[in-house]
């Protein structure tokens, strides 16, 4: 029993999370998908930001595993890691029933009170 | 509302009750525990500061800041939560959580909005997790994800 009741792939999962939270780096991600491929001149020339600002956005995907390169002349062609992505996407997946599940108990239970009050209405028409 | 905002998730459902009783189902604290937090200390009115506490796995109680916007009795209740402890809740530093309810043959419709993401999901992704192993974090990116999913579906 682990007394964090954490696993050992949080730190990776964390880090991959951070990763894919920020606007930029997904618009990256978008086009690196879209154009299946491409090096930080050819991103940067897409986006309102710097080449070393998609460089280091590039760096961040590439530490958790989300983009690989391969070097292309003078500069690192990125593309995306089908497999990480997937495994990102499992455990955004699996959260999106976060609201689904706390609105079905709002249902429940006010669906619960409104019952109860219908099957003692004469309580309530004595408080006339 | 906040439609040009990255990371807003809305769902919508219909609840067999009058709109008065959803309302204070989703508005008043000895309820809002029922559905989310294992404690929740404010009062249902506008502008009113308090806190919402999850019990994480240790037995310790980890609180929320939590601060009602509008409270419009039974259309409209909002609140701010998830902004640093000593902050005003608004707009960037924390998550804004709107119910919208609508009066409907047979009992209301439920329409949640929450924003804010862009800033805060990370951290909404963190708390939760920690504190709740089967509810672990938000769909922020979710909806962007989604022509991803498509891709790789159709490849696998």
């Amino acid at each position: 029993m682990s007394s964090q009741g954490r696993g050992p792939s949080t730190q990776i999962d964390d880090a991959l999370w951070s990763a894919i939270g920020d606007p930029t780096r997904r618009r990256l991600l978008d086009l690196l998908l879209v154009e299946g491929g491409g090096t930080a001149t050819s991103l940067g020339e897409q986006l309102p930001v710097t080449r070393q600002a998609v460089a280091k956005h590039l760096g961040v995907l590439d530490h958790v595993g989300l983009v690989s390169s391969v070097t292309s002349g003078r500069e690192k062609r990125y593309h995306v890691d089908e497999a990480q992505l997937a495994h990102a996407v499992s455990q955004l997946a699996s959260v999106g029933s976060t609201w689904n599940a706390r609105l079905q108990r709002i249902k429940r239970i006010a669906e619960t009170i409104q019952h109860t009050r219908q099957e003692q209405p004469r309580q309530e028409e004595q408080h006339d | 509302m906040h439609s040009k905002e990255l990371g807003t998730i809305q769902r919508e459902l219909l609840i067999e009750a009058a709109p008065e009783v959803v309302f204070d189902v989703v508005s008043k604290p000895e309820h809002l525990k029922e559905w989310w937090p294992d404690d929740a200390r404010y009062e249902p009115t506008p502008g009113s500061a308090g806190e919402i506490i999850f019990i994480n796995p240790e037995g310790e109680g980890d609180s929320a800041s939590f601060t009602v916007v509008e409270a419009i009795p039974p259309r409209v209740f909002s609140f701010r939560w998830t902004h640093p402890a000593g902050e005003t809740a608004a707009e960037g530093n924390s998550l804004l959580v709107t119910f919208e309810l609508m009066p409907r043959e047979g009992g209301t419709s439920l329409r949640m909005t929450e924003t804010g993401f862009r800033e805060m999901g990370w951290e909404a992704a963190v708390l939760e997790e920690q504190y709740r192993e089967h509810m672990k974090g938000w769909d922020y990116f979710l909806p962007r994800l989604a022509p991803y999913i498509a891709t790789l579906e159709k490849r696998l």
